[in-house]
């Protein structure tokens, strides 16, 4: 029997769909199998970030409608071999399509097969919040370092705490270094006492996050890149291992800027 | 001879008409009207009503009043009953209940108490609190708080950490945003209270015990 997590924040563009498909590419790299539930009805994106969008047949509303069954619907993606799958949402039609009785049985149906079912929520609070709920074992926050964000989060924490779920966990997405150390933006201190749950981890913002988001790409793919690494940490967080958070001090400077910064003091 | 049913009797605070609480209602109505129209008083005089343990609802009280005041020499300026209901003995109850609430009140939540809330958490930002007494924070107040929201207007508001958006005792609002040097100054263990002058003001948590004195029970 796998595990429900399902990844909100309550307001739009904090990285909801980035972080569903990053997080669950990390985890079926580790070795599980995983499968992403977009219930953004009307708005799907997550296909578009995996690169799947033209392999799509069947979508989560003609499962719940009874038109296929689960399996048929779902995509897998060649890139990470028998690992990871994709439930896409339906495009032509809105959120009071579903309701969270039969979104809780679907997620039942796909724990039984999966280690790890991602849901992406949609942003707001309304008929695709409690949907994108209703099925799930555990909570992910994402917030960025903005106040707009963090407001919102503590109202979806607050509803996430009516729920019949495990504490929800925290991710701070988007950091800016730069702003970050010269205290422009709230720092990771300030979010974490305001909000007071525990975080899970943080994600650097980087150029290349997006440049791969539009090649339908997910970032995790390559190794080297500081915000990938944040993202394979969480997931190793998930499986239970203990990762240092990392540092958010300046890349490493260069032999010259090093002796620079000697002379400058 | 016949029992008399309405005593009158000379305080401190000035007459006191007792009634007799045994008698049927009717027969009580008709010797007021006669006692009070005998004469005897030249200026107009204040007079309490003690009813004993005679139960009777608002209207019965308002039609002893009129009674009393419609001989244009008295005043009734206080109706005094050893009894009152179910009801009303309830609400009195709950008025001086103390609540707790363990936890943080976020965004979108309000939390409401009919007597005095201790809250042993944050209050954080659209996060509101409503009691119809005191409001004690032990923690961060950054949301909106209602004190007295009844209309009790002695009702105070105590924070460790006092930074809320907007204050309401009773019927009174205060807006934060305004400039308040002085609770931006001592923004740890402020108390807030509605002045002589009926404006909410803020003081340091230790006034608070010279500002309410009757908030002591120990």
């Amino acid at each position: 029997m796998g595990e429900a997590i399902v990844i909100t924040s309550g307001k739009g563009g904090v990285g909801k769909t980035t972080t569903t498909a990053n997080l669950g590419t990390a985890l079926a790299l580790q070795g599980k199998k995983v499968c992403l539930v977009d219930t953004d009805i009307g708005l799907r994106n997550l296909d578009v970030v995996l690169g799947l969008e033209n392999r799509i047949i069947y979508d989560l509303v003609d499962v719940i409608e009874g038109r296929c069954k689960a399996h048929q619907a779902i995509v897998r993606d060649k890139r990470v071999d028998e690992k990871l799958f994709l439930l896409p949402a339906a495009q032509t039609t809105d959120k009071n399509a579903v309701n969270p009785e039969q979104m809780k049985s679907l997620i039942d149906e796909l724990k039984r097969e999966f280690d790890y079912v991602l849901i992406d929520c949609p942003a707001g609070i309304e008929q695709g919040y409690r949907n994108a709920v209703a099925g799930a074992d555990r909570a992910i926050v994402v917030t960025t370092p903005e106040i707009s964000a963090v407001r919102d989060a503590d109202r979806i924490i607050g509803l996430l705490e009516q729920e019949d779920i495990e504490p929800p966990r925290l991710i701070i997405n988007r950091i800016r270094k730069k702003l970050m150390n010269n205290g422009d933006t709230l720092d990771i201190n300030d979010i974490t006492t305001h909000l007071s749950i525990d975080l899970l981890g943080i994600i650097i913002e980087s150029d290349e996050v997006i440049s791969s988001s539009n090649k339908g790409e997910p970032i995790v793919m390559d190794p080297n890149n500081k915000a990938s690494l944040g993202y394979r940490n969480i997931a190793r967080r998930i499986l239970g291992e203990s990762v240092p958070l990392m540092s958010i001090d300046e890349d490493q400077k260069g032999v010259f800027a090093k002796i620079k910064s000697l002379f400058s003091r | 001879m016949k029992k008399q049913l309405v005593h009158i009797k000379g305080t401190k605070e000035g007459l006191v008409l007792r009634l007799d609480d045994c008698c049927a209602y009717a027969d009580l109505i008709e010797e007021l009207e006669n006692k009070v129209s005998e004469g005897g008083i030249d200026n107009k005089v204040d007079v309490q009503l003690d009813l004993g343990y005679r139960f009777l609802t608002k209207e019965q009280k308002n039609d002893l009043v009129q009674v009393v005041e419609q001989s244009g020499k008295m005043h009734v300026s206080n109706v005094y009953s050893e009894v009152i209901s179910v009801d009303e003995s309830n609400e009195l109850l709950l008025a001086s209940k103390r609540d707790t609430y363990i936890g943080i009140i976020r965004s979108g939540q309000i939390v409401k108490a009919s007597g005095d809330i201790v809250i042993v958490g944050d209050v954080n930002p659209n996060g509101r609190v409503e009691a119809g007494g005191n409001i004690y924070v032990l923690g961060k107040l950054k949301g909106q708080v209602h004190a007295g929201f009844k209309g009790n207007s002695d009702a105070i508001i105590v924070a460790s950490h006092f930074e809320p958006t907007h204050v309401y005792i009773a019927d009174k609002i205060d807006v934060m945003s305004n400039e308040k040097p002085f609770v931006s100054q001592h923004a740890d263990q402020i108390v807030a209270f509605i002045d002589q002058n009926g404006v909410i003001t803020y003081e340091r948590l230790q006034e608070a015990r010279n500002l309410r004195p009757s908030l002591n029970t120990v």
